[in-house]
């Protein structure tokens, strides 16, 4: 490489000249193309390159309590439309999706409040999102009863997290719920981390029970050949990633074992990578491995997800325009 | 504030209580277990009772509401 392939594209400086729609914004962004400004331009081009891919498969992580701050409505949208094949999140956030599906809600706090005081009042505290606890115990009480019909209807007979959020998706009414859009959609929906979320405790409860005489069974080992299968299947992968942590690497890790490797891969994450830890680690990184091949379109955005995916997803959306259609990855019903 | 009313034997001081319908009604884990109807009132009791590490405004709030009707 000569000195001169070092200086071929000048920063243009970015302009704000009266009303400009989100694409117009981020394509200022692209003009100045540096540090977050320049990574969120990739990162919208990345996800566009993938959705306008019929032969790529859009894996979804979905990591951080991003539902209960407010970008449930969103992922539904974007399971309905099938700009993304396959959901893999954390039981968490599936469970502040079934709070609001059951009628409760989270609700506008502060950062900045006396904590002590929250508890002796039974509300819960996301950073700056408060949630009354009875919006867990009636999520508690109504999903035990959920859980016992699945266990019966089963008769011993164990689920994939994937079937068991199926099973959930059909029995919530609301259209807002990611679980119901994954359902309606047939759009796989993975829970890998299940145990460690309230679920897991709503288990323990529905299990509990005198009477109960079969528990509810799901087997997490069965998500592994789906999801690797739908690596295998596919003649192109690609990920977003929220967050990261488990629904990260469990998406990577099927690329891995397909010996496929990621096609497309868009991170947005404030975690560092000095810690060695999967969410903070680098993309390069994660090339090493094999899990993202080295020519993939990538790019890691380190910002708040809660401000760069929603900006995103409305750049792309312009781009594609209203009459966009994409063809599903999956179809049929995906049940069993 | 006072204190709440910790020594008194209410389901919202007990060990099992989660607040249900705060601060009137709330979710005993034991009585679900037995088949019985979990939902309780704040300031009910049964002989299961045994005394909360949680200090919470529950029996007090449903006291003052309880007073003030």
């Amino acid at each position: 490489m000569q000195r001169k392939d070092l200086l071929l594209e000048p920063v243009k400086h970015i302009r704000i000249n009266g009303k400009l729609t989100v694409d117009q914004l981020v394509q200022q962004f692209k003009n100045s193309g540096s540090f977050g400004a320049g990574r969120l331009a990739s990162a919208c081009d990345i996800y566009e390159r993938m959705v306008r891919d019929d032969e790529c498969t859009i894996f979804l992580a979905l990591a951080g309590a991003v539902v209960p701050a407010g970008m449930r409505s969103l992922i539904a949208d974007l399971i309905r439309k099938r700009y993304v094949d396959v959901v893999v999140s954390t039981g968490a956030n599936m469970v502040h999706d079934t709070i609001e599906a059951l009628g409760d809600h989270h609700y506008k706090g502060h950062w900045f409040v006396d904590d002590y005081m929250l508890y002796k009042y039974h509300i819960y505290r996301i950073y700056d999102v408060f949630v009354p606890e009875e919006a867990f115990v009636k999520l508690d009480y109504k999903l035990s009863e959920i859980f016992d019909e699945i266990a019966d209807e089963n008769k011993g007979k164990s689920l994939s997290s994937r079937e068991f959020a199926w099973e959930l998706g059909k029995r919530l009414k609301d259209s807002n719920s990611i679980l119901r859009a994954a359902y309606e959609s047939d759009v796989p929906l993975f829970l890998p981390a299940l145990r460690d979320s309230e679920f897991g405790f709503i288990h323990w409860l529905h299990a509990s029970k005198k009477s109960r005489k079969r528990a509810l069974l799901v087997d997490a080992f069965k998500d592994v050949p789906e999801i690797v299968g739908m690596c295998q299947r596919s003649a192109r992968n690609g990920m977003v990633v929220i967050g990261g942590g488990v629904p990260r690497n469990t998406i990577q890790s099927a690329a891995l074992a397909s010996k496929k490797g990621m096609d497309y891969a868009v991170i947005v994450t404030m975690d560092r990578p000095e810690t060695g830890g999967l969410s903070g680690s680098t993309l390069e990184e994660t090339v090493s491995w094999g899990k993202v091949k080295n020519r993939a379109n990538k790019v890691m955005v380190i910002g708040d997800a809660m401000v760069v995916f929603p900006l995103m997803v409305a750049s792309v959306m312009e781009r594609l325009g209203e009459r966009f259609k994409r063809k599903p990855a999956f179809g049929g019903k995906q049940k069993r | 504030m006072k204190k709440p009313e910790n020594r008194q034997r209410f389901c919202g001081n007990c060990g099992n209580h989660n607040a249900y319908d705060y601060p009137d009604r709330i979710f005993c884990t034991r009585r679900y277990a037995k088949d019985e109807d979990p939902v309780v009132e704040t300031l009910w009791c049964c002989g299961e009772w045994n005394p909360s590490s949680q200090e919470c405004y529950c029996v007090e709030e449903a006291n003052n509401k309880r007073n003030s009707k």
